[in-house]
């Protein structure tokens, strides 16, 4: 059976001046693709289709081939990511050092009932297995920065900083 | 060149695979991920066979015959112990993720399995990711569908939230190459659907015959290198007039 209405559309842009810079910084042919499918997630935070169907015209290449490695990759993501990225490390440490009650605060704080993006495009709320810093658990990466030993209580400045 | 196929001796061509040699000789094994029309990519695993050779002194190895070209002195088994057990233990999860497909039950059912011993998958298609379908269509030179995600939540698609103009001619190449029958599709009078893609479909206007998809017939005039008024009556009424032609000119 056809399984297309299972999987997201991403959203259309709207919005190709980016794109155009992005392109122009890499060879217009197939093993480029990733690179810059990296730099259309960087620069709109997903995967947009409009901008992926121009991808696929710039590189001469089947939109089924753009597509199937746009889903493929955890890095990329088909619908719009919150301008924060918070990360909460689930892993053993964390886990035993109280990182449930650390993904509960942030879930509660930002009005999610498990993972995702908040409604403002805010924030995105991942959950992650060990991001090696067991020794400071348990651990939060916001945008990239670690966040050791949190508490629950800390949680509500922490999103308020937006991660500063 | 020679090589032994469940202890006997035989010729083969430099070159071919092992699966094709297995088949001449009328043995019959499951590769279900393999089509005559398509290069061989190795997916479903059920084509094993065991093989060996003299001086590796009693090792022996499985591999994907459908992959492996044929050698001097090579020493085949499709159907030892090994093979067997690793057969049905494929087939056993198989039969867990696609418990209606037909042809894994019927090959389940070979290897000793009514039932599976995995928990079956929720919402389960026919789909056992073959990739026969995805290779067929980049084949036919339309590229439309393709694997999408990953892991267990990995399926073919159309990429159809990818704009309105879609690679897909609605030839269904990729539906009858399917060994499970997983591509659904239906088609009333007017109009063919496959890949939730609806097309309309031309008739002959001398038999009435309904001759495929415009897009399709398009695709293949121009593939063929033929005019595409040929594509637009079907064979009968070709025929027909070719006759009537020869008529005349007795
Ligand atoms: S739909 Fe059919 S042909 Fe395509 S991958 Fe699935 S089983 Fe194979
Ligand atoms: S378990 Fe969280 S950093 Fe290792
Ligand atoms: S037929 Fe050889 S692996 Fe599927």
């Amino acid at each position: 059976m056809s399984k297309i209405n299972e999987i997201s559309t991403p959203p259309p842009a709207h919005d190709f001046s980016k794109l155009e810079q992005i392109l122009n910084r890499y060879p217009r042919e197939e093993a480029s693709l990733i690179m810059i499918l990296q730099d259309i997630q960087d620069e709109y935070r997903y995967l947009p289709c409009d901008v992926l169907i121009e991808t696929a015209k710039a590189l001469n290449l089947p939109k089924s081939t753009v597509f199937s490695v746009g889903t493929f990759y955890k890095a990329f993501s088909l619908q719009p990511m919150g301008r924060h990225n918070i990360k909460v490390c689930m892993g053993t440490a964390c886990h035993v050092r109280g990182a449930v009650m650390v993904l509960e605060a942030f879930q509660r704080e930002l009005g999610l009932e498990h993972t995702g993006t908040t409604e403002d495009l805010e924030f995105t709320l991942e959950t992650v297995n060990c991001v090696g810093a067991c020794g400071m658990a348990p651990v939060v990466v916001i945008d990239e920065k670690y966040h050791g030993e949190v508490q629950p209580d800390r949680v509500k400045k922490m999103i308020k900083k937006g991660g500063k | 060149m020679k090589i032994t196929l469940n202890g006997k001796q035989i010729e083969v061509n430099p070159g071919e695979y092992l699966l094709s040699v297995i088949r001449r000789e009328g043995i019959e094994i499951p590769a279900l991920c393999h089509h005559d029309a398509v290069e061989p990519v190795g997916a479903c695993r059920l084509c094993i066979v065991e093989i060996t050779r003299p001086e590796w002194e009693g090792w022996s190895r499985l591999v994907t015959s459908c992959l492996y070209p044929v050698e001097e002195g090579l020493i085949v088994e499709t159907h030892s112990k090994l093979v067997s057990d690793t057969r049905a233990t494929l087939l056993d999860m198989q039969l867990a993720r696609c418990p209606d497909a037909e042809i894994i039950q019927k090959w389940a059912k070979e290897y000793g399995i009514e039932k599976t011993s995995f928990p079956v998958r929720e919402d389960a298609d026919k789909c056992i990711l073959c990739d026969i379908c995805v290779r067929i269509c980049n084949a036919v030179g339309r590229y439309a569908i393709a694997r999408t995600s990953r892991g267990i939540e990995k399926v073919v698609a159309v990429p159809l939230e990818l704009g309105e103009d879609q690679a897909c001619i609605g030839c269904l190449s990729c539906a009858h190459a399917c060994p499970t029958g997983a591509i659904e599709w239906k088609e009333d009078s007017n109009t063919r659907t496959i890949w939730g893609l609806t097309f309309t479909l031309e008739k002959c206007p001398v038999t009435g015959e309904v001759l495929g998809t415009p897009q399709q017939l398009d695709h293949f005039a121009k593939k063929a290198g033929l005019s595409r008024d040929y594509f637009t009556k079907s064979d009968k009424a070709h025929k027909h007039e070719t006759a009537k032609k020869f008529v005349k000119i007795i």
